[in-house]
């Protein structure tokens, strides 16, 4: 059981729903402070859901989620404010608004919430832009931007003011294996220099083996395991060893009902 | 944080102390600023720094920039650990001169 | 039977939901107006967009309706041999009613609905949800500057409108119906004073409110639309935006007019 003291994220008993329909059953997770944790899972596990649950977007049925020992559904506004300024977020497409330029996008948060001088802004920007390797793509607007392009932006603005807590949806989706190789990379030392800790939602498994220190294996809105990569692999539960092994579901064939689904309304 | 200045040959010696973030990176350009503004030349000594951010970094490269733009120079010393994993993260390593302490600097 | 019942039902439950979701989106906004940061460059990107973009379709088609509407009176009022009130006919018909609501559609048509498709297109794209974990108040960003310019821009755009129309309705007076320039333009001095132009300035006003709120929140909760996504629900929305915007509108027109005239 990992100690109590490092555990930066809990997610304690989490019940999510949309309307009538429950997405998300009995969640507990934690996640310690400077680990990488992967949450994976297939289309309809309720991934995403919990990232938004997470990330104070929506409130839970029922259960709790406390960040930095606070519940970031009854904390108060300021509270809320200086602890979503630990927190950077990476959405999947980007999230970037459309009618700014991909710097002042990525200056932001800083000309929100710090009073820093303007060239301090305008060097921090490109340093985050050279990591990406987004160099001298700050004037260009969004919709000039292919997708891997404004995934990296998206990730340049969540880094920005050097979160202590990052998440990424979806990282590698729309990227070539070569980007796809380099963001996981850049992950881990991001972790390394800046010290921080990072949920990953993600359905690739070569990058959640990469990069994970840990790995969450949701499935139908419940975890199924959380462990190490090793132990994920180790796994012996069929729906995790199908989902390593990328097998598809079985679908048993009963003949005559096929044909006859086959033939319906023929003449 | 803290920091003060010390001289050493004809260089003023910057003293970064603990952690230099957002809260407190803005002091330090001013600092930093105001004796390139004097015309000296600096050493940012590092050796008791346990965390930069980007803000810190930002400052620096500033610096450098001003330091160029003055004919003056900006060196830094004793990078360690994290700051040092942040130069070496965003390639600044390759753009700052570095060396090991600020006594190795003999003229 | 009891499928119609079951319709209603779930109808009159959506249609609740929906205005409660509106109202606090209503609330939301105008809380928003009073906190900094001040986004005034926004404000005046909006104000060239929704005002000074408006323009030539304003006076284009305050142009053409003061015309119609001299030619309607001019074969009115001759009949009843009064056609010295072609002044104030037109002038009062414009400032009190046909201003207001054309430039309202005019602006509904050109502004809601890009307003809406633009803001859909936001949520689409997480936009929003980036903002909140941003920390940075979603309604004073985006939503604020886009209901200021509104409400400045199309009482003022309503104005030309009804200026436009009554030099159109000169222009077909004198010109060429050789009515007396000077009996139209006297005429409308006289029987034009400001509770005529109060309410102009009121009805604007009030349908520009009507407008833009409808406009902004139908695109914020595209999210809330069954059974489509993407795309298709941007369109869907825009659609439904700028008609419900326009019947809202016809709708507080009548209002107003039985509390003002």
């Amino acid at each position: 059981m990992s100690s109590l003291d490092s555990a930066l994220i809990e997610v304690n008993q989490l019940d999510a729903s949309y309307g009538d329909r429950q997405v998300l059953k009995d969640i507990n997770l934690t996640v310690n402070k400077g680990e990488i944790l992967v949450i994976m899972g297939g289309s309809g596990s309720g991934k995403s859901t919990l990232l938004k649950n997470m990330l104070g977007l929506m409130k839970p049925a029922a259960g709790e989620i406390l960040i930095n020992s606070m519940d970031i559904n009854s904390v108060n506004k300021s509270e809320l404010l200086k602890l979503r300024r630990t927190m950077g977020v990476a959405f999947q497409g980007g999230a970037l608004l459309s009618s700014m330029s991909v710097g002042d996008n990525i200056k932001l948060p800083l000309r929100q919430h710090t009073d820093l001088d303007e060239n301090t802004i305008s060097i921090m920007t490109r340093l985050k832009l050279e990591l990406m390797n987004l160099a001298g793509f700050e004037d260009l607007m969004p919709s000039e931007l292919s997708g891997g392009m404004l995934k990296r932006a998206g990730l340049a603005r969540a880094v920005i003011m050097d979160p202590k807590i990052l998440f990424f949806d979806e990282p590698s989706a729309g990227l070539d294996p070569v980007t796809s190789v380099e963001l996981d990379q850049l992950i881990l030392e991001l972790r390394k220099a800046m010290n921080m800790t990072i949920i990953v939602v993600t359905h690739e498994l070569e990058s959640a083996f990469t990069i994970a220190d840990r790995i969450a294996v949701l499935f139908d809105g419940e975890v199924v395991i959380t462990g190490t990569v090793d132990e994920i692999k180790n796994c012996t539960d069929e729906r995790v060893i199908n989902l390593i092994n990328r097998s598809p579901r079985k679908v048993q064939i009963d003949g005559e009902k096929y044909l006859s689904r086959l033939t319906k309304g023929a003449k | 944080m803290s920091f003060d200045c010390s001289d050493h040959l004809h260089y003023k010696v910057l003293h970064l102390t603990g952690e230099v973030d957002l809260s407190n990176s803005t002091k330090v350009r001013r600092c930093l600023l105001d004796i390139l503004d004097r015309g000296n030349s600096v050493i940012v000594d590092f050796s008791k720094l346990t965390y930069i951010d980007s803000s810190g970094m930002a400052i620096l490269v500033e610096g450098l920039n001003t330091a160029n733009k003055k004919e003056l120079s900006l060196t830094i010393a004793a990078a360690v650990g994290a700051p040092l994993q942040v130069l070496e993260l965003t390639r600044l390593n390759q753009v700052f001169t570095l060396v090991d302490s600020v006594t190795d600097i003999k003229e | 039977m009891f499928r119609l019942i079951k319709l209603i039902g779930s109808s009159t439950i959506l249609f609740v939901e929906e205005l409660g979701r509106f109202t606090d989106f209503l609330y939301q906004v105008i809380k928003s107006i009073f906190s900094r940061p001040f986004g005034g460059r926004d404000l005046i990107k909006q104000l060239e967009f929704i005002g000074a973009r408006s323009m030539s379709i304003i006076i284009l088609s305050g142009l053409f309706t003061g015309m119609v509407l001299a030619l309607l009176f001019y074969s009115v009022l001759t009949r009843l041999g009064s056609v010295d009130l072609m002044g104030s006919a037109v002038g009062l018909s414009l400032i009190q009613e046909l201003g207001p609501v054309m430039a309202a559609i005019m602006v509904i048509a050109r502004v809601g609905s890009s307003t809406c498709a633009e803001i859909a297109i936001m949520r689409n794209e997480q936009q929003f949800d980036a903002l909140t974990c941003m920390a940075v108040n979603p309604y004073r960003f985006v939503m604020v500057p886009r209901f200021l310019a509104a409400i400045i821009s199309v009482p003022l755009l309503t104005a030309i409108f009804n200026v436009v129309g009554i030099f159109g309705g000169y222009i077909v007076g004198v010109y060429l119906k050789g009515l007396s320039g000077t009996l139209y333009l006297q005429n409308l001095i006289d029987k034009i004073g400001w509770e005529e132009l109060r309410m102009s300035v009121i009805k604007s006003f009030v349908f520009a409110v009507i407008f833009i709120w409808i406009s902004m929140a139908k695109g914020f909760f595209v999210h809330f639309e069954k059974g489509v996504s993407g795309a298709e629900a941007v369109s869907l929305v825009t659609t439904k935006a700028v008609v419900a915007s326009a019947i809202a509108m016809l709708f507080a027109d009548y209002i107003s007019n039985s509390f003002l005239i």
